[in-house]
């Protein structure tokens, strides 16, 4: 048959947003995919070299929109670096915690939306919207805003913590892990979900080093790697938790390691909970006092993002950067689709795409 | 009882949750039909199908009641375009999941093509290159349609708007109807923001009858799609 050559998208139900596809498909078999980017380009790099300091950490949220705490504390990582800003000890706990709740709900949000587009499993979206909602209206009563939180100070938060945050946190990860088994039910058992997630997509040891891929990605393909542990920051040092790996590296694997994942999350909150100190100041430097003078010439952050590893580099001067350069995991992980879809179905594309976990306001910046 | 006398009363029977019967209904179909084909014939075979279509939002030329009937219709049958761009239409889908559920009042049947659609709720910022593309997802959408600008970037550009990608607002491009303001607008609000459309969709607020025909056929001269 002929190679016929197919345009999908920017609009396209499945795409997650405006990524725009052209594959050659022969038949149903999929022989090349292209992925073309650029349609949510803002500028935020050029913008952030405008903004004082604390003005961007707003700019910074909007590139992941489904997991907006995790950049705002990886910006805000940034600038205190530059500034030399110590985090207060109560607010290590606080923060580690907040993205740990940002974590699940982006993995339960991302659970419901493959289950969507794998035939219209509605019933697992509805329920991973019921759990995630939980969650973003803890997170909006710390920091009260219901998405774009902009909770990080320079050493610290926005406000004090809820005063019965922690029995509202215990409350939901008691919930979360009762609640977790039950997707292993109506996913690990579902045919169609095995049918076309199992050995789909399978991306290899090797390959998943040479591109570069990091996060839930990476991990599925059986690299033990992640921030959290190989550079630890705040006090995941002091905290035990595992690192989920997968072997095989398909879309099954990276669902598990997504699933895995929520339960380490929800450990971790566990720990923090018991060990942080009671009364903990956790008020970080108000927005009007920042702008003097950085010190160091450049600044690197690393962070675990929900999606992988995030990265800033930064040149600070006064008052704000000269230079902001970002790295975002989707971005790379994105490289693999190509390599990932050539010679599957047609309709495997979405549910491999699906499983890469983008967000292309990231991918576009 | 006669056929006849049998039939007459299902006719002045009352279409169970709606205000009108069902020979008014029927009356109503046959004035829009007419209002279609008169409107047929005035064009030729180089009219867009969609030009003959949009004469179908001017309802002037209808008796009162059958105007009643249009519009009470078309207030309780929103169905939005599966679309999102950004941020909100993250929103857009906690507002179609279990915590809002918008099911009970008929705005979920969210479709994946612009030809089934009547709104279009543009959830996010719109940048240069998208512009064209949503345009021409406007004109696919069958007439009467609407706009709703869904959040700041939407509305205005939002934290975007010194940025050189950006439009600054998407009613620079098309007619938009309702605004729903915030940084995502809660669920909530897009819910008020499709009650305020429906008010005005029903000719229960000013705005409707001056812009019965909200169309932009032209296109920019080489402009890409």
């Amino acid at each position: 048959m002929a190679v016929v050559r197919i345009n999908v998208g920017p609009v396209h139900p499945s795409t997650h947003g405006v990524l725009r596809l052209v594959v050659d498909v022969d038949g149903d078999t999929v022989k090349l995919v292209e992925p073309h980017i650029g349609f949510l380009h803002r500028g935020v790099e050029k913008l952030c070299e405008t903004r004082m300091y604390m003005q961007s950490p707003s700019y910074m949220e909007k590139l992941d929109y489904i997991a907006p705490l995790a950049w705002d504390e990886l910006y805000v990582a940034a600038v205190e670096q530059a500034m030399g800003v110590p985090v207060k000890e109560g607010a290590q706990y606080a923060r580690v915690m907040l993205l740990e709740f940002q974590r699940i709900a982006s993995h339960l949000l991302w659970m419901g939306t493959l289950a969507s587009d794998l035939g219209q499993m509605f019933t697992t979206f509805m329920w991973a919207f019921r759990d995630r909602s939980k969650v973003i209206k803890l997170l909006e009563d710390v920091s009260g805003s219901r998405m774009f939180y902009v909770n990080m100070r320079l050493g610290g938060l926005y406000q004090p913590l809820p005063k019965d945050f922690k029995e509202r946190a215990t409350a939901l990860i008691d919930y979360i892990d009762k609640t977790m088994p039950e997707y292993l039910e109506i996913l690990d058992k579902n045919e169609v979900f095995l049918d076309r997630t199992k050995g789909v997509g399978a991306l290899s040891r090797d390959d998943a080093i040479n591109y570069g891929v990091s996060g839930p990605v990476l991990r599925a393909s059986g690299v033990r790697e992640d921030v959290r542990k190989s550079q630890p920051y705040y006090v995941y040092d002091k905290l035990k938790f595992d690192i989920p790996v997968m072997r095989n590296g398909d879309s099954f694997d990276r669902y598990r390691v997504r699933y895995e994942e929520i339960l380490q999350s929800t450990r971790i909150i566990r720990q923090c909970l018991s060990m942080m100190p009671e009364n903990a100041d956790v008020l970080g430097a108000p927005v009007k006092l920042i702008g003097p003078a950085a010190k160091p010439d450049t600044v690197i952050a690393r962070r675990e993002l929900p999606r992988g590893e995030g990265l800033i580099y930064m040149i600070p001067d006064k008052q704000r950067p000269y230079r902001i350069s970002l790295r975002s995991p989707t971005f790379i992980n994105l490289s693999v689709l190509s390599k990932l879809c050539d010679g599957v179905k047609f309709a495997d594309i979405f549910a491999i795409m699906g499983s890469l976990d983008l967000v292309l306001a990231e991918i576009d910046r | 009882m006669s056929d006849d006398a049998e039939a007459m009363q299902g006719l002045s029977r009352k279409v169970p949750n709606a205000p009108y019967t069902v020979e008014q209904f029927m009356n109503a179909e046959k004035e829009m039909t007419k209002l279609l084909v008169d409107s047929a014939k005035q064009t030729d075979s180089k009219t867009p199908v969609n030009a003959v279509f949009a004469k179908l939002s001017d309802l002037s030329k209808l008796t009162p009641l059958a105007k009643d009937v249009v519009q009470w219709s078309r207030t309780n049958s929103l169905w939005p375009l599966q679309f999102g761009l950004a941020c909100c239409a993250i929103e857009l889908m906690d507002f179609g999941a279990s915590r809002i559920d918008a099911e009970r009042k008929g705005y979920l049947l969210f479709r994946g093509t612009p030809r089934q659609c009547d709104v279009m709720i543009v959830a996010g910022w719109v940048t240069k290159s998208m512009v064209p593309r949503i345009k021409r997802l406007y004109e696919q959408m069958a007439s009467p349609k609407y706009v709703v600008a869904y959040g700041e970037c939407a509305t205005s550009g939002g934290p975007w708007w010194e940025s050189y990608n950006i439009v600054q607002g998407i009613d620079q491009v098309l007619p938009v109807d309702v605004y729903a303001c915030g940084c995502p607008p809660k669920p909530e609000n897009l819910f008020g923001a499709l009650m305020k459309l429906q008010d005005k969709i029903g000719g229960r607020v000013a705005g409707n009858n001056e812009r019965s025909v909200s169309e932009n056929m032209q296109r920019h001269e080489g402009e890409r799609v």
